[in-house]
């Protein structure tokens, strides 16, 4: 032992260090281009975005140090009580937040803004780890599983109470995470299709979603359990039930119960005798899939109501555009519009540092926030938006070589969590500049200006590392 | 669980599910940026303003060198409303200075409001003097650009030149290369030699922001271009005759044309009444020219080309040409004339005067009888198995005159005139007619429709014993050899030049001898004239005057047609003699008659109800 420094960036994953600092820059150079001003008198005024950015990326690398020189055994410990407090922060902005773009999801400090979200997110990835890397914990159990999808949706409720939702289905991503520890890929689907259903509900008939829904659920049991005959055989029955039920129903009080109400109700009933089969058979699997039926049932007749109460004009008209429902090139339209135009034109190699005229004339609009990518399109070109896409790809993928060579779950789990946040706020930042994703608040992580967001990300990122670093750390010196 | 061959197939497939993200990520942006070139179109139209130079259209030139139409520099007074004063600023001074009403000030600062960075047009035609004392001001957000109008300096030939206006979406449709908010020759010179006379239209590529700011030019200019001026234009207008023409038509509706035969040039074009072009320039253009349209005698109908006339006698003219040339007609023959011809029931009158009488006197003293026999044995020449074969042959006769069709001038909106053929007669009379039927169309009454222009024509024709030239407005265009080579050819008429001789003899007699014609002697020229008395149903008699001198070598044809004048000699034949007289010895020594004629005012129920 030659001393704490030596041993404080021993097992320091190297690649993923250089690859953050990578992104960092290429963000700090974006930024700096998005809001250069020709005529501004100071290049070095702490007035500008990128002056302040600097001083944020300075803070940001302190922090991983400090990160670093915590002890691993610190986080495990912290896990819970962050959580609490990640959970209490929620509250409080949800309580005496600050209002943003419609979402009561910010702090106010001084001339600083701080978004929770940001932080509650380590906080859920450290309790989520925290719990599946229990002793005792299965996720075939649904116990267990009812654990994990309590630590996951607290903090979810809340974020979508705060109305920013966005952030919220950030935390949907943890679903990458179960599935590598587990859980049934007959579940990762049916809770995939049943999401895309939500974005869509609003255009289906009740009865065609619950069609949808009985289909999807039944299917992915029966892919589970086996035994196709018997489930066929009872969506049979429910069909012929149903009808006759209505039938019925229509000759002896006609008009009170329609064949929607009917399948329902028989479906319903069904269910009881699915509980007692379950139970009897011991495919306790089938309770999981019943509570995510029974879920998505309470759950869909509310988007309608979402959709059209809670979602405010903007959002709405959002998620109307993007499905192509409604086309408004100057209005709704216009921040993707303009990020498109931004984007395509630039080429195989963009119009060069500083030479881009949509972004440096103001058409992108938040282009050095959430839009940050557009000045990456239009001045680097493709060689440039592949080039730092090509960063945060192998960022991901070192975070889960990091997450399978730990000894601990805590540790893999963590990784993982971290590997499914930094997905997830690609495939949604990226996506929504270029067409794919439907406009969303949220930040490309490394690069959007911001402090909260570049600080939040680093403690994030660096927390995976020391725990890599410290599992290194004990190898290397086994031998 | 760590380690096992399960996890491992997990962490493989989360690898793909990761690379297959990125991957639809990576191949939509090749797809926006590589393949998809839209988006570079959409970006240049967001960021680059091109701002049209326009060049000053070609000036026009009278024969001598004199301008007829010049261009001259206004200015358009434009606002930028971000960078005016915030104290405000002396909007009394700027009504004053400028000549903008101060309700349109406020207006327009008010929709400059709705984009404060973009530049907005406040007020157009701005003089030179204006903006030099606007310079003095100093109005912070104010600025002016630079346009030219059109200005004429002589104030003649309103509807000669034409008129230069705002393209419509009806020319835009047919021209593709024109944009809105251009200026097109509508009429006249303007729109024949539109081509020539627009010029080249410069461009300014400017970059502004997603305010409208200007932010500089597009590639330190190097797509910009500067305009070129239209090429300008030498016709073949004699100024000065022109303005005396326009005087002495004043108060009378109809045109005069004159024409110098060896070249077909039009020296002069009168449509009456004309107007001063200079009102169709400016801010009262639209207010002017609501004016004229509404005018009832139709200032804005250029009569010279478009007008249908009956060529009352001066037709006979060509009567006597294709008598001759037909065989039927010898000069020495003799018919009688007892103040009328007469053939069954239907009777044509005529004036007194000696018989029985010659072409030479005949075409002299204009009888009436004299010319229905010689119609009449035009048709019924026994060589063409019928009259209608007879008829066909006249009108083929006639059209070699050019009429009843285009000639082809310069003038994109010449009018055909109208000779009936055969299938009108058919329909009238249902295919029972004879040369007696028609018989008025024998001194060029009837259906017989002629435009000025072609009268002109027809006196050149004489004039030149047998052949013209499409008579022609343009002398010579800057930049070009030549003018269109159809000016340059010779056409002849289908009659032989020399039966020329006699009728020229007689128009000649008819000014100097004895005859319709006299008033229009001229000391020392030989004038040769031809009076018409058109009868007319809806009023007076219409006057016209066909006349050209000297009788050798003539140097000038000339076509006066006064609508509800009277006899031709009272009010046309006066008018193309004062105008000859003027145009061949420079000066006027009528003094009494050039009044006389200026202070004629006709009555016009037909117009003026």
């Amino acid at each position: 032992m030659t001393g704490r420094g030596i041993r404080m960036f021993e097992g320091v994953d190297l690649w993923t260090v250089l690859l953050y600092a990578a992104i960092v820059v290429a963000g700090w150079i974006s930024i700096a281009s998005a809001s250069y001003d020709e005529e501004a008198a100071e290049l070095f005024s702490l007035s500008h975005f990128y002056m302040k950015q600097l001083v944020w990326i300075g803070i940001a690398w302190i922090m991983a140090l400090v990160v670093l020189l915590l002890d691993e055994r610190f986080y495990h410990m912290l896990a819970y009580p962050a959580y609490i407090a990640g959970l209490g922060l929620l509250l409080a902005a949800l309580l005496f937040g600050r209002e943003v773009n419609g979402a009561k999801a910010w702090f106010e400090l001084g001339a600083m803004r701080v978004q929770p979200v940001e932080f509650a997110k380590i906080a859920t990835a450290l309790a989520l780890a925290r719990v599946m890397s229990d002793y005792s914990f299965s996720i075939d159990r649904p116990g267990d599983l009812m654990k994990v999808v309590w630590v996951i949706c607290l903090p979810l409720f809340i974020i979508v109470l705060q109305n920013d939702t966005g952030s919220g289905i950030v935390l949907g991503s943890f679903l990458f995470v179960l599935y590598r520890e587990g859980l049934n890929k007959w579940l990762c689907i049916p809770v995939l299709l049943i999401a895309a259903l939500f974005i869509v509900s609003f255009l289906l008939s009740p009865m065609t979603l619950l069609v949808i829904l009985i289909l999807v659920c039944t299917f992915s049991e029966a892919m589970m359990n086996g035994q196709w005959r018997s489930r066929i055989v009872y969506l049979a029955v429910l069909a012929l039930l149903s009808i006759v039920l209505c039938l019925v129903m229509h000759f002896v009080v006609p008009g009170k119960l329609d064949l929607y109400g009917s399948l329902l109700v028989v479906t319903f009933l069904s269910l009881i005798f699915v509980a007692v089969y379950a139970f009897r058979a011991n495919l306790r699997n089938i309770f999981i899939v019943m509570g995510l039926f029974v879920g998505a049932m309470i759950f869909l007749p509310t988007t309608d109501y979402i959709f059209n109460s809670i979602l405010k004009e903007h959002q709405r008209n959002r998620i109307l555009s993007f499905l192509g429902i409604v086309s408004d090139p100057l209005g709704t339209d216009y921040n993707v519009n303009q990020a498109k135009i931004a984007i395509g034109s630039g080429g195989w190699t963009g119009k060069g540092f500083l030479q881009g005229t949509q972004i440096k004339y103001g058409f992108v609009p938040e282009r050095h926030t959430d839009f940050i990518f557009c000045t990456v399109g239009e001045e680097w070109g493709f060689l440039g938006t592949v080039f730092v896409l090509a960063l945060l790809c192998l960022l991901i993928l070192r975070l889960m070589r990091m997450g399978e060579r730990q000894e601990e779950p805590f540790g893999r789990i963590y990784c993982y969590c971290v590997a499914a946040i930094l997905l997830f706020h690609v495939l949604v930042n990226v996506g929504m500049t270029i067409g794919l994703m439907p406009v969303m608040g949220i930040p490309l992580p490394f690069m959007s200006y911001g402090g909260s967001s570049l600080i939040a990300f680093t403690i994030l990122l660096f927390i995976a590392v020391r725990l890599d670093a410290s599992t290194r750390q004990f190898s290397l010196h086994k031998f | 669980m760590s380690g096992s061959s399960e996890g491992f197939v997990r962490m493989r497939i989360l690898q793909c599910v990761v690379l297959a993200v990125f991957l639809v990520i990576v191949g939509r942006l090749a797809w926006l940026q590589l393949f998809d070139s839209r988006y570079e179109e959409l970006a240049k139209a967001n960021v680059l303003r091109h701002v049209v130079q326009y060049p000053p259209r070609g000036e026009v030139f009278d024969r001598n060198g004199e301008y007829l139409v010049q261009s001259r520099v206004c200015y358009d007074l434009m606002v930028i409303s971000r960078e005016i004063d915030r104290r405000g600023f002396d909007t009394t001074r700027m009504c004053e200075v400028t000549g903008v009403s101060r309700e349109r000030l406020v207006r327009e600062l008010a929709n400059a409001r709705m984009r404060p960075r973009a530049p907005r047009l406040v007020i157009s035609y701005v003089s030179k003097e204006d903006k030099l004392r606007f310079d003095e001001c100093n109005f912070r957000g104010f600025f002016m650009i630079e346009r030219t109008v059109r200005r004429y300096p002589r104030e003649v030939g309103g509807n000669l030149l034409g008129f230069v206006g705002e393209v419509t979406s009806d020319y835009l449709k047919r021209h593709p290369d024109y944009r809105p908010g251009d200026y097109v020759g509508l009429s006249g010179v303007e729109s024949a030699y539109e081509p020539l006379l627009k010029g080249r239209k410069g461009v300014k590529i400017q970059e502004i922001d997603t305010h409208g700011a200007i932010k500089g030019s597009y590639m330190n200019g190097r797509y910009d271009s500067l305009p070129e001026m239209g090429h300008s234009i030498v016709t073949t207008i004699d100024s000065r005759l022109q303005l005396l023409g326009e005087e002495l038509m004043r108060g009378k509706v109809g045109a005069a044309v004159a024409i110098e035969p060896s070249t077909g040039e039009i020296l002069m074009m009168v449509s009456s009444p004309t107007y001063d072009p200079d009102e169709l320039v400016g801010r009262e253009r639209g207010n002017n020219y609501m004016k004229m349209l509404y005018n009832k005698r139709r200032p804005l109908f250029n009569r010279a080309v478009k007008a249908k006339y009956p060529p009352g006698s001066t037709f006979k003219v060509v009567q006597g040409l294709i008598g001759q040339q037909e065989g039927v007609l010898r000069p020495s023959d003799h018919h009688s004339c007892h103040m009328g011809y007469q053939a069954g029931r239907l009777k044509m009158a005529c004036h007194a005067h000696s018989s029985p009488l010659d072409l030479r006197f005949a075409v002299a003293t204009s009888c009436n009888a004299y010319f229905c026999y010689v119609f009449r044995d035009i048709l019924d020449n026994p060589k063409y198995s019928s009259v209608k074969e007879g008829f066909d042959v006249w009108k083929e006769y006639v059209e070699s005159f050019g009429f009843g069709r285009k000639l082809g001038s310069d003038f994109l909106d010449e009018g055909n005139g109208y000779v009936p053929d055969r299938a009108f007669y058919d329909r009238v009379y249902r295919g029972s007619w004879n040369s007696l039927t028609v018989l008025s169309l024998s001194i060029g009454q009837g259906e017989l429709g002629c435009t000025p222009l072609q009268l002109a024509n027809l006196a050149a024709i004489v004039a030149n014993r047998g052949y013209y030239y499409i008579p022609h407005i343009v002398k010579r265009i800057e930049g070009c050899d030549s003018i269109d080579a159809r000016f340059y050819e010779r056409h002849y008429t289908k009659v032989d030049p020399r039966y020329f001789e006699p009728i020229v003899e007689g128009m000649w007699r008819g000014v100097n001898v004895g005859g319709t014609s006299t008033a229009a002697q001229l000391d020392g020229w030989d004038v040769c004239g031809k009076t018409g008395t058109a009868q007319n149903p809806h009023g007076r008699d219409h006057s016209t005057f066909l006349s050209f001198a000297p009788k050798d070598n003539p140097r000038i044809a000339i076509s006066v047609y006064v609508e509800n004048g009277g006899f031709g000699a009272s009010a046309a034949l006066p008018i193309a003699s004062l105008l000859e007289e003027y145009y061949l010895t420079d000066t006027i020594r009528r003094p009494e008659l050039l009044e006389h004629v200026k202070n004629m005012q006709i009555h016009y129920p037909a117009y003026d109800r």
